[in-house]
Parts: structure tokens; sequence; C-alpha cells
């Protein structure tokens, strides 16, 4: 009886074997045979330009689009571009996967962290593009502070796009400022002073979206920049510091401050991104520390409920006696691309050389996006608050960082999904520090 | 009959294809999963043997104690609350409704059909506390009872969560558990009827017991799925405010997708699945016994 | 434990105690109001968000976010939405998607399960219990711990651009519900039956489909509904592997109108979900009459 019963298994056994070996047959063969004609995520074999897209990110797959039917028509010609997508929150395991089996596409975000790009740079998959546009002599089409920010992120290198060039501060509403006769602030005790001001008038100050965090943690970096300097967080990345540190813990302490006299208005990590930003633009908030990303927000007269000419800009205030000052705008690249050393042919490079004249232009013209790129095309027409904004940028050669940018994956969700307890004192500021330190090691 | 019955080609014909299936894409993909576990890394920096540090790890860990605590409380609570109602609603439907309840059977059932995201999006508009109240807060106001920030407080968000998912999947358990209702034999319950007993005590001494295996069913399968609760939550909550609101299944998916640690998520995911294995083995423990008994 | 062979043999039992139910309700006319207002609260609770979800794809987003959440929309005939949904939304895509991964994995699940249930209930032999068991723990494990390693082997299979990783792995997702629920069903199925048709010369495989499969026919309805929305709502496993738009399921496509920072255009996304839901009303409409009599007829027994 025994043996009959080994006999079922084994025979079991054997099928699923076989079953497995005929999927791979059937399934080789029908390798050209793609049902919809989308590409996998396979190099590109016949030298299309493959981009793998954030799937929630719709701009650069626009502009990239835009630029392959237009501007690099040529490019595309030779080299068209096929675009794939993939979800962001599992984004950086498809791009271990494909890097592990030497199939990363042309062109793709350099994952959710720099973590992702730094390790695969360290394995020598990522095309330097610094060098490669200086070989082409297009290096002047990334402008300087977008440079900066990316050598920042990259400890020194030069290997990705800025998509964006974002810098961060505090929108204002000018109507209401005049109204309660105040003046945009320059310091931290200025801004504290301001919001005071405001709250006694029943004006919300600040409109935040707690739900997501980073907008709150922003602050606690930002006020670190100012207070200690601009070096404050790639000491605590190089670990000669620790967030623990009493310098760092008081700029938790000022955001927790800042909840305590009510300034945030109700239930802060309740309020998403959507809702704090229609506070903001319907005038229920007079301050909103956001990025400039947020101009297609502010110049879209449906959003826009207070105008755009009653929006002023002014960064971050500088922190009394501390070792930074105003000028170091708050920036960030947006979503950077790499490019992978494994597809970059003739055709990738004269994709990268026509992305670097082109993309500022497209970028700005179908989205209305200040990217990284210098706008090589003069005749598109901004808006005041954009070109206002561009006008900062211009003038700005140093920029400072965002808190988490430095951080792994996991301290950077502890940091973000902590701020809201940290601004509605849920949470003290120094178990707040203290949990995304031991995150960090 | 027993050759027919025994028939080792008709065997093989008939569980093969559903046997290899399940092997290959459930089955080895599991294993495969099991053998991270002993690892540490990711494909970009390549796996070092780590023999049993993540096991270890999970004993230390405060954040997985917290998500255990929350996915054992959440899962014990849900399906109490989810069976017992459901339970309810199907005794309603065979005492008091009867005939009607066909329509009100279908309509409740309805929630279940809905996607997450709807859901999830309809609860946070209802439980609205800022910038302005939704109409929970209002109802309560009504009242006299001062709004509640349903969503900044985990105690709150964990009641929110269990009325969400009740609400949806009530009309689910009650139609289950009406079929094991409805196949209680009539005259049982005339006869203890004419002996006097009606209403809660019918209830108790006669429609519990010998509606047990279905009930018993019901509980297996609403734990196994409370217990690995995942789209809901994240669309809710998103494991807040902080983690308080993880669940197992959220901190293996960001640990492994998230932070690249697959060894550890592999780790998680193992606690978790023996916990279903632990629960499931229990329930089924107590009801050979009670069905024995009956 | 019956044997119940068709689904009037319970009415029986349902008609008697409605005979003494009318006659008691009669004495007590409040009994009735009480079950008049029970029935209308429990549908109040139900479908209120329904009309929410109705009224709120007529809204435009500004109305979302500004007016209060039960208010009615400005215009009742703001089709904006809905055109953006299947638009912009792609949901015809999308429908086509998810019909073309749903209903076939279904159908082999069905196939497969039904027939390893027989094997396992029906059939006699050494290892059935073991083998079980090893698809009851398919339920216990969860689903995530799967999506990776899924992932490698498909894309090692060239798979990845298809719909194909996605009907596979649906299929094989149902399987360990659907056995397990099916060897149920099929224990209280009497042997004699096919005795007697072994004596008439049946071989078991034809008897399986043309005694064994009939007979649990109103079960396979009850397995297929809880499948059927399990998997057309699924969205873990539909993110995972449609890596470009025209792989997308509706439940994918319906995160179109998120944007990266959170952001969310309620109107088009609620109009979608309205499509999405009068699409499978209708299904669940129909699959649901048959559902009823299965969940009758047969009993789901531990």
């Amino acid at each position: 009886m025994l043996q009959r019963g080994s006999k079922t298994r084994v025979i079991a056994g054997v099928s699923i074997v076989a079953a497995g070996a005929l999927a791979l047959a059937a399934c080789s063969s029908s390798d050209d045979n793609t049902t919809d004609g989308s590409s996998s995520s396979t190099a590109g074999k016949s030298g299309s330009f493959t981009y793998l897209s954030f799937a929630e990110n719709t701009a650069i797959k626009g502009t990239l689009e835009s630029l392959s039917s237009d501007a690099c028509k040529d490019e595309n010609a030779s080299s068209p571009l096929k675009v794939t997508t993939q979800p962001q929150a599992s984004f950086d395991q498809q791009i271990q996967l494909l890097a592990g089996q030497g199939a990363l596409p042309s062109i793709f975000p350099a994952g959710n962290s720099p973590d992702v790009a730094k390790s695969l740079d360290k394995a020598g998959n990522l095309v330097q593009i610094g060098d490669e546009l200086k070989a082409l002599g297009k290096q002047d089409d990334i402008i300087p502070a977008a440079k900066s920010t990316i050598e920042k992120l990259y400890d020194g290198k030069d290997y990705v796009l800025p998509t964006e060039f974002n810098v961060e501060g505090f929108w204002y509403n000018k109507e209401i400022f005049t109204k309660v006769g105040l003046e945009a602030p320059t310091t931290w005790d200025d801004l504290v002073k301001d919001a005071d001001a405001l709250k006694a008038k029943g004006i919300q100050p600040f409109a935040a979206d707690g739900k997501d965090g980073w907008p709150l943690s922003r602050l606690v970096g930002n006020y670190i920049y100012r207070s200690l300097g601009a070096d404050a967080l790639q000491a605590v990345a190089d670990g000669t510091a620790k967030l623990t540190d009493s310098g760092y813990v008081e700029a938790a302490q000022k955001v927790a401050d800042l909840g305590k006299a009510g300034y945030f208005g109700k239930s802060v990590g309740s309020i998403d991104y959507t809702t704090a930003m229609n506070q903001f633009l319907t005038g229920k908030a007079a301050m909103y520390y956001m990025g400039s990303w947020a101009l297609s927000n502010f110049n879209d007269p449906k959003q826009n409920v207070i105008g755009a000419d009653n929006i002023g800009f002014v960064p971050f205030p500088a922190v009394t006696g501390g070792k930074g000052s105003a000028d170091e705008l708050a920036a960030n690249v947006g979503v950077p691309l790499a490019m992978a050393k494994s597809n970059f042919d003739d055709g990738a490079k004269a994709w990268l050389g026509c992305i670097a004249d082109n993309y500022g232009a497209a970028a700005l013209n179908t989205g209305g996006v200040i990217t990284g790129f210098k706008v090589n095309d003069d005749a598109t027409d901004v808006p005041a608050l954009t070109k206002s904004v561009q006008d900062t940028i211009a003038n700005t050669s140093n920029t400072v960082l965002w808190f988490e940018a430095l951080f792994s994956p996991k301290a950077t969700t502890t940091s973000q999904t902590n701020a809201a307890l940290l601004a509605t004192g849920q949470l003290s500021p120094s178990d707040y520090m203290s949990k995304i330190q031991a995150d960090l090691g | 009959m027993k050759s027919v019955l025994g028939d080792r080609r008709a065997i093989f014909l008939l569980l093969a294809p559903a046997l290899t299936v399940y092997s290959l894409i459930i089955l080895i993909p599991v294993f495969w999963s099991l053998g991270y576990t002993v690892f540490e890394g990711n494909a970009i920096n390549g796996f070092s043997f780590v023999g049993l540090d993540n096991i270890k790890q999970l004993f230390s860990d405060p954040d997985v104690h917290q998500a255990l605590w929350f996915t054992v409380r959440f899962a014990l609570v849900l399906t109490a609350v989810q069976v017992a109602l459901g339970y309810l609603l199907a005794l309603l439907y065979v005492f008091v409704l009867r005939k009607a309840s066909n329509l009100i059977r279908t309509l409740v059932f309805f929630p279940v059909v809905l996607p997450t995201v709807a859901v999830s999006l309809l609860f946070q508009q209802l439980f609205e506390y800022a910038p302005r109240n939704g109409p929970v807060n209002s109802i309560l106001n009504v009242f006299g009872i001062p709004s509640v920030d349903w969503f900044g407080t985990s105690t709150s968000s964990f009641w929110v969560l269990i009325l969400m998912e009740t609400w949806r999947s009530m009309g689910f358990y009650a139609v289950l558990l009406y079929a094991g209702l409805v196949d209680i034999p009539e005259e049982v319950l005339e006869s203890s009827r004419l002996d006097g007993a009606s209403g809660l005590r019918l209830v108790r001494h006669i429609v519990i017991p010998l509606s047990m295996p279905v009930l018993l069913s019901s509980i297996i399968f609403s734990i196994n799925g409370t217990l690995k609760i995942f789209d809901s939550v994240i669309a809710l909550t998103n494991g807040g405010p902080g983690t308080s609101t993880t669940p197992l299944t959220v901190l293996m998916f960001q640990t492994s997708f998230g932070y690249g640690e697959y060894g550890y998520g592999s780790a998680i995911a193992l606690l978790l699945t023996m916990l279903c294995l632990i629960v499931t083995i229990f329930i089924f423990r107590s009801s050979r016994r009670d069905l024995t008994k009956a | 434990m019956t044997v119940i062979q068709h689904p009037s043999e319970l009415r029986p039992a349902v008609k008697a105690s409605s005979v003494s139910g009318r006659r008691r309700s009669a004495r007590r006319p409040m009994r009735t109001i009480g079950n008049v207002v029970l029935a209308a609260l429990l549908l109040l609770i139900v479908l209120v968000p329904l009309v929410w979800l109705v009224m709120g794809s007529f809204k435009t987003q500004s109305e979302f976010l500004n007016n209060p959440a039960f208010a009615l929309p400005d215009s009742w005939t703001n089709f904006s939405n809905y055109s953006a949904a299947i638009t912009e939304g792609h949901l015809g895509t999308y429908v086509r998607n998810s019909i073309l991964t749903v209903f076939p994995a279904l159908f082999l699940t069905i196939l497969f399960g039904v027939a390893a249930g027989f094997a396992l209930e029906v059939m006699v032999w050494k290892g059935r219990g073991t083998v079980l068991i090893a698809f009851l723990a398919g339920i216990m494990v969860p689903g995530q711990m799967i999506l990776l390693p899924l992932f490698t082997i498909y894309f090692k299979l060239h798979l990845t651009g298809t719909l194909l990783p996605l009907i596979i792995t649906y299929t094989a997702i149902g399987l360990p519900l659907t056995v397990f629920m099916m060897a149920t069903f099929f224990r209280s199925v009497p042997r004699e039956i096919f005795e007697a048709a072994t004596l008439d010369g049946a071989t078991i495989v034809r008897q399986f489909f043309s005694i064994g499969l009939p007979m649990v026919r109103n079960a396979i309805f009850t397995v297929a509904l809880v499948q059927f929305f399990f998997l057309w709502n699924d969205l873990l496993i539909a993110l995972t592997f449609t890596s470009s738009d025209d792989l997308r399921t509706i439940q994918v496509g319906l995160l179109n109108f998120q944007g990266q920072f959170g952001q969310i255009e309620y109107g088009p996304t609620l109009a979608a979900i309205c499509l999405n839901v009068f699409g499978t009303l209708v299904i669940y409409l129909f699959l649901n009459k048959r559902v009823m009599k299965g969940l009758t007829a047969g009993s789901v027994k531990g």
C-alpha cells in the first residue's frame, strides 16, 4: 500500500516539473507575441529608449512623450521612446531586480531615496551623466543651483538629471498680511510673532498636511539648517552628530511649540495634502510652507480663489544667532532620473543631449514645471508668480536639502509618520528624534 | 467500488491541475520567501547568511510587538463583532423578517461588493473632524456631544476601522450564517416552542448549538481574513496615527518593499503565518470536540 | 446532516414557521412595525453610502473640499467627472483588462478547484488528508509574501508584459478556498449515487462531470460569487503585476486620479467607482439569485 501511495506522489511530482518545463518552453517561444504591444521591462534590444516610470507620476512621462514627438523627433526615430510603469511602493525592488538581471531600462527615476541610486552607482550600473554632458558640451544646460543640490544628495557625484527644481519656503496671503498689518517674516521670531497676531485675529496661521507628515518634518529640517548650519544633516549622515544632540532636538521643540500654540489649526494630523492646499488657496489659512511644484495649483484659477497676484513668497526665515542664513534656499530636484550604463548606446546618448537642451522648455510648456534644466526657449509665456520664483532661483547658488534627504528609507518613514504626533504634542521632541536616530543606524 | 473511488489515473486527472498551479504559484514562492528568513539584504547589495538573527530580532523589535498586539486585538474584536452581528442579522432574517428577508438580505450584502478605495473614501468623509465636521460629528453635536477627532488618536482610529470593516462584511456573514440557520429542522424548533422555550431561551439552547458548525466555519474564515487585513488599513489610516494602527501585513510590506530588507520582512511574514496556523488549529480542535458532542 | 437535492425541500420549513408567525404577529401589530423600523434602519445604514457615492460623482473638486459631505451637488447634470473617468481614466481599457483577467481565472479556479475537491473528498486514497491541509495552509499565507518571488518567476519566463501573470496568480489565489469549500460540500453528497453510476458503466471521471459537478452547482455559484468580488476588487496583486497602462485593471485605474503627493481628484474617482459598482451590481444580482438558492441548499458545515 505504501508503495502505491508513493507512486502517486512521484507521478504528481514529475507532472509538476513537466508542467513547469512546458510552461518555460511555451513562453520562451511566444516571447515575441506579447498580446498588447507594450514592451516588457527587459533591456531595449532594438535600441529603443526605455523609460520606467512611477505609475503615479505622469509629469515626466508627459514631458518625455511630448519631446519624442516634437523637439526630439529625430532621436526618437532612431531610438523610439518606450514607457512602462511601476507603482512607487514597489519601485525600488523592481529596480533592484532589474539591476540584478542586467536589465535596467535606459532611463528611470533614481529610486524612492538616494540610497538606491548610490548602491546602483557603487555596483557600476549608472552613467556618469555630469561627465557625459561635459563631453557633449552641454553642461550649462543644468542650472548651478540644481547641480549643487544633486551633489549634496549624492555624495558629491553627479549622475542624475533634475526633472524638477523646486524651492521651498513660506507662501503667504498678501491681503491677510496687509489687513493684520504684518510683513513677511525674515527671522524665526518674526514668524512666531506673525502667527500669534494672526491667531489673535481668529485667522489660522499655517495650513499644513499633517497626514503625510513631511510638510511638518520639513520645518524641523529647515530650522536645523538655519540654526546649526548647512552641513548639520550631513554630519548626522556621517555619524559625527546625532539627532538626539540638543541643537537638533531644539528644532523639533520649536515645531512642537507651534503646534502647542494651535498655529496649525484643528487636528493637523488629519489634514491631507489636498485639504491643506485648499485651505491656503481659499484664504482660510494665512501661510503655507510648500515647494514650488505647487505653482501649478497656484496658477490654476479654479483652485486658487485668493488670486495668484495675492500670493507672496519668503524663504524659510533665519534663526537669530544661527550658523545658517536665509539665502540658503531649501531645494530639491523632484524625481531625478538616472541612466543605465548597460543601455547607454548611441541612441541613448543622442536622447541625453536632446533632453538636456529641451527638457526645461518642454516641462514649462506642458505642465508649468520649473526644472533644473536651463530654459532654452525664450518664447515661453510664463505666469508672473512662476517668473518671480524663477528669478529667485536664478539668484541662488547655495541650497540646502530637506530633513529626510540623507536618511535611510526606514528613518524617512519614521520621521514622516510621526511628524503629526510631534506637532500635536502626542510625541515629545526628544522621543521623536530618538526614534529617527534609532532607525538611522 | 473502492477501486473506482481509488482509481489512480482519475485522481491524478482531477487533482493535478489544481495541485500544480497551487504548488508553482503559491507553495514554491512561500518556501522561497521563507528561505529569505535566514538571509539579510536585497537584490542589489546581495544576500548574506545570518542564521536565526532575523527571527531573534522579532522578539526584541518594538515595532513588531506593536504590530503584533494590534493585529491580534483587531482580529479578535473584528471577528467577534462581524460574526456576532452577522449572526444577529441571520436570526433576524430567519425569525423576524422571514419572507421579506430575501430583498433585505440582498441589499445588506451590497457593501461587500464595493471596492476598498470607495469604502475608505466614504468613511474618511463620514468621520471627518478637520477642517470641517463630517456627518458623524454633526450628528453627535445634535445630541450635545462634542466632535471627536476620529483619526487623531489610535483608539478612535481602531474603532473606525472596526466599524468600516463590519459595515462592509456583516451582510456576507449574515448570508453565510443564514444558510446554517435555515438548515435547522423546523420540527426541532416547533417541539421546543411547545415545550415552552421561546425567544432568547430558544436561541441560546437550541439554535446556537445546532448552528455551531456554520458558526465555527465562519469564525475560522473571519479570523484568517482579519489577521491578514491590508488594503483597508492602508486606505483608511495608512497605519496611523504614527504606527499605532499598523498590522503585521503592512509592517511586512513596508519592511520588504519599502526598506529592502527581504530577510526581516519574510521573518515577519513567518510570524503572521504561524499566528494564523495556531489560531486555526485551536479553533479546529475545539470544534471537533463540539461536533462530537453534538 | 441533511442531503438536500432540491431547494424546494426547504420551502415547507419556511412555510411552517411563517404560519405560526402570522398567528403571532396578528396578535401583536407592534411587532410588525418594529420589524419595519428595523429593516428600514438596516437599509439606511447600508444604502446611504451609495447615495453619497452617486451624489459625489456629480460634484466638482471645490464642492468636495468646501461643502459638507452630504450636501447636494450643485448640478445633477455635471457629467464632466464621468467623461473624465472614461477618457482620461481610460476606463474602457481597464474594464476590458479586468474582464480578461478575472473571468478566465474564475473559470479555471472553479474547474480545477471543484475537480480537486472531488478528488480529495469523494475519491479514496492515502495522503488525501495531507493534501487537503496543504491547500488549507494557502488560506493562512499572507498574499504579500509571494509577490516578489512570483515577480521574479514571471520575469524569468518573460511574461511581464502580458496579462498572464494576473490570470495565473488569480487562479492560484482562489484555489485554496475553492478546494476547501468544495470538499466541504462534497462531504454531504451520498456515495450511493456514484455506486449506481459505476454499475451503469460510467467511469469516475465521467461521473464527476455528469453527476458530481451538477450536484454542487449551487455551491459553485456561491464560491464563484465570493471569489469574483475578491478578484475583481483586488488591488495589491494587480498593482504589482501591471507594468504599463495597457494592462491595468479597474482597481488600479481608480488610483489614476491620485497624485504622487496624495492629492485626490474626488469627482472622477467617484465617477469611476460608480461605473464600476453599477456594472458589477448587475453581475452581483444575477449571481446572488443562484447563491441564495445555493446557500440554502448546501450546508457549510465545519
